[in-house]
């Protein structure tokens, strides 16, 4: 694994957020630093998406955080923040002046539901990459289910998927469960 | 004072946010429009679709609630407000976690945590997918976006564009 300097950094994860249409989507970041530039091993990137999806916040940047972190301590995860939310901020504080001056022309509409549809099928198939190097076993693929059921199509509260799920989990892994998740590497 | 009841609203909405903005939509409008009346039912509704549709986080609609609210300095602060605290908390959970990992419990935690942060990703698409899909023009432009990733490593953002122009091509 190579590991980017903090210019770099910034750019990368700018460029992340600038692409990161339709709201801010994990998917991406695998992406960009797993698939392409191999800046990071799934199994650190799957470590730091269960972080940033528990923690409070809102979690594409709480995301951007805990890789910032990984890849440059404190300063690489200002400079991920940093990078991530403000471009998009500027775009939509831009975007509110002409709104609220008296809104958009049905073009730029219909142009920004054509880019947030293309968002849906980019993140369908990097979701399922991530899948593929981090479900290995029945169990993680049992709880993965269940939680994507649970917060997709039942459209339950998260707060309890999240708990529920957290149980179930916790009874699946409890002691003589010996198979599951491969042994993680990474720092 | 008022810039400062406004961002003590966002930072604690922040924290209400676990596993994806979506859950706090719904408290969200409510303490912004019913509440504060910081914005109309209606300009909530048209920012929060303009934040989805611009880059980066939703979250940031609270940076156009802000905006709306306070101009440019409420708009900014409103970000600040929603971003940075979860943030720290974030970056320090990150660093001691490296520290603790290698503990039995942690390792159970973190085999518990992995597969629910990946269900609650795929649960996102799920519903993007829903608000996003809405003829055969969006179902066509997501498929189309879906097979040129997955057969060559093209940047996203070409793709997003591409589909806006397509999109604004054949209205």
């Amino acid at each position: 694994m190579t590991r980017p300097g903090l210019a770099r950094l910034t750019a990368v994860f700018a460029w992340v957020g600038l692409a990161s249409l339709g709201g801010g989507r994990s998917a991406y970041f695998h992406d960009a630093l797993v698939t392409r530039r191999r800046w990071l091993s799934d199994e650190e990137f799957l470590q730091d998406l269960a972080i940033s999806q528990i923690l409070p916040g809102p979690n594409f940047s709480n995301l951007a955080v805990a890789l910032g972190f990984r890849l440059g301590g404190f300063a690489g995860a200002a400079c991920a923040l940093v990078a991530l939310v403000l471009p998009g901020v500027l775009i939509l504080l831009a975007l509110a002046v002409v709104y609220l001056r008296g809104g958009f022309t049905a073009a730029a509409g219909s142009a920004m539901h054509g880019m947030g549809a293309a968002v849906v099928g980019l993140i369908a198939v990097m979701s399922a990459r991530i899948m593929r190097a981090g479900l290995r076993g029945r169990l993680p693929m049992l709880l993965a289910a269940a939680t994507a059921i649970g917060v997709g199509p039942l459209a339950l509260p998260t707060v309890w998927v999240i708990v529920g799920a957290s149980v179930l989990g916790l009874w699946l892994h409890r002691p003589r469960a010996s198979e599951g998740l491969t042994p993680r590497g990474g720092a | 004072m008022e810039l400062l009841r406004m961002s003590w609203t966002f930072l604690w909405l922040s924290f209400l946010c676990i596993g994806g903005g979506l859950g706090i939509i719904p408290e969200l409008e409510r303490q912004t429009v019913t509440v504060h009346q910081w914005v109309t039912a209606r300009e909530f509704l048209d920012g929060y679709t303009l934040a989805q549709l611009t880059p980066g986080p939703n979250m940031k609609v609270a940076a156009f609630v802000g905006y709306r609210a306070h101009g440019l300095a409420g708009g900014l602060l409103a970000a600040f407000a929603m971003f940075v605290p979860p943030a720290i908390v974030t970056a320090v959970v990150a660093q001691r976690w490296r520290r603790i990992r290698g503990r039995p419990w942690a390792m159970t935690a973190e085999r518990t945590l992995a597969p629910i942060g990946i269900g609650l990703m795929a649960g996102g698409v799920y519903t993007l997918a829903r608000s996003a899909i809405h003829d055969p023009l969006t179902a066509g432009l997501a498929v189309a976006a879906a097979l040129t990733l997955a057969l060559r490593p093209v940047p996203p953002v070409a793709v997003v564009l591409a589909a806006g122009l397509i999109a604004w091509g054949t209205r």
